[in-house]
């Protein structure tokens, strides 16, 4: 069968929608404590269009390694990690995240560095756009990255997300995405 | 993965959606081979998004909202054809006016207290899900040249996996605003676009009270990983 096709989210994606701990990748549900595993780390960002205006109301959503590498599903994945997050952008575009720093793993593709996947979607946005981010670990670990290979060197800087000091005891990441025009974003069919 | 036949998915830019151009990547998609990150995906996510909410007409008990009451349900597929079961499934919509229940929509068209506008659903062992709500009202899209969105449902399905998430919108079948709508007509493939026109039931299989609607949703990530 053919998938459905893919229309924008459009502006009116319901504010109720968004429970108080959906942007928590730490607690499987609103009530849940945080998994004790890994290091908690809070990822933030802005999001831009054309012309370096903030892209409001827009919605991304988050999905990664729990801190050891493992997936759900993984006989010894985190049962206290829910590897999936959503968040909005406010009036400026900002949007953040809580979340563990993800563990390296290799796959059929290769040794993989620490990265978290996004999915952004938006008014506008016909369809949805990927995107990976990777965490500033050692040279080589990024280097022997599969994905960020494929991205045209002079891009792969924009994948980093660079350490933004401390808050709460946690270390922040941040990871600023330009839809379109200067500086863009890379983004992935898959 | 395997790339999708040509025409299914939207082009851009819209006519008369400026935010198509401004808001859409100007470089190309990098391809990439599909991994363990691309094939992941939450587990019992509706542990998060919580469900129950299925019944969007009723805000306030023995008091049904506006408009014309009508059932839409149908399965959610994966692309053999397979029944998705957990999938969480969201939905919102405007009212019988065309307005819809947020911030952001700036219409005159009035407000219905007695309709949420939004709701979500959980599938089951088959793969179905199913709301009760009213049949939303056209609206003018405020741009320059206004255009009229014809009536439609807004969905957002999540899968096992991040492939298969999806965020679309189904129409009814014999508007014809459908014919100038330039959202659904963004879609090439006319059997693509006519895919996402939901059924209409024949009434004595629904009963005295509601319309009846039916529409299935398939969503991509075939290779992906079961849940488990
Ligand atoms: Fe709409």
């Amino acid at each position: 069968m053919f998938p459905t096709s893919q229309q924008t989210i459009g502006p009116f994606f319901p504010a109720e929608f968004f429970g108080p701990a959906d942007h928590d990748l730490t607690r499987v549900s609103a009530e849940a404590a945080p998994t004790r595993r890994g290091e908690a780390i809070l990822l933030r960002g802005r999001v831009t269009r054309q012309g370096g205006l903030p892209c409001v109301n827009a919605v991304l959503e988050l999905w990664q390694a729990d801190a050891a590498g493992r997936f759900a599903g993984d006989a010894d994945a985190d049962p206290d990690f829910l590897f999936w997050g959503r968040a909005r952008t406010d009036g400026d575009g900002r949007y953040a995240f809580r979340t563990v720093l993800p563990g390296r793993f290799a796959d059929q593709l290769g040794p993989r560095a620490s990265h978290a996947n996004v999915t952004l979607l938006g008014s506008g946005l016909m369809r949805r756009v990927l995107t990976t981010l990777f965490f500033p670990r050692a040279a080589e670990e990024l280097a022997a990255d599969p994905v960020l290979a494929l991205v045209p060197s002079g891009r792969r800087p924009l994948l980093l997300a660079d350490p933004a000091g401390e808050e709460d005891g946690l270390r922040v990441f941040r990871f600023d995405i330009r839809l379109r025009g200067t500086d863009e974003t890379p983004f992935f069919a898959v | 993965m395997t790339a999708l036949p040509e025409g299914i998915e939207p082009e851009v830019p819209v006519p008369g959606y400026p935010n198509t151009w401004t808001h859409t990547p100007a470089q190309p998609l990098l391809p990439r081979p599909a991994g363990r990150t691309e094939m992941a995906g939450p587990v019992r996510l509706h542990r998060k998004l919580v469900p129950g909410a299925v019944n969007l007409a009723e805000a306030t008990p023995g008091r049904p909202a506006i408009g014309q009451l009508m059932q839409i349900g149908g399965r959610i597929l994966d692309e053999a054809g397979r029944p998705v079961a957990g999938a969480v499934v969201e939905l919102w919509q405007a009212n019988a006016a065309g307005r819809y229940a947020h911030a952001n929509d700036g219409s005159a068209a009035p407000l219905d207290p007695n309709f949420t506008g939004h709701g979500r659903a959980l599938t089951d062992e088959d793969g179905r899900y199913a709301f009760t709500t009213i049949k939303p009202g056209a609206y003018a899209v405020p741009v320059q040249e206004t255009w009229w969105r014809p009536p439609h449902l807004h969905f957002s399905v999540h899968g096992p996996s991040c492939l298969s998430r999806l965020v679309t919108q189904m129409y009814f079948p014999g508007e014809p605003l459908n014919a100038l709508d330039r959202i659904l007509n963004a879609i090439p493939d006319g059997a693509a676009r006519s895919r996402m026109i939901a059924r209409f039931l024949p009434p004595p299989s629904v009963g005295d009270f509601f319309l009846g609607f039916t529409h299935d949703i398939v969503l991509r990530g075939r290779h992906a990983t079961p849940e488990a």
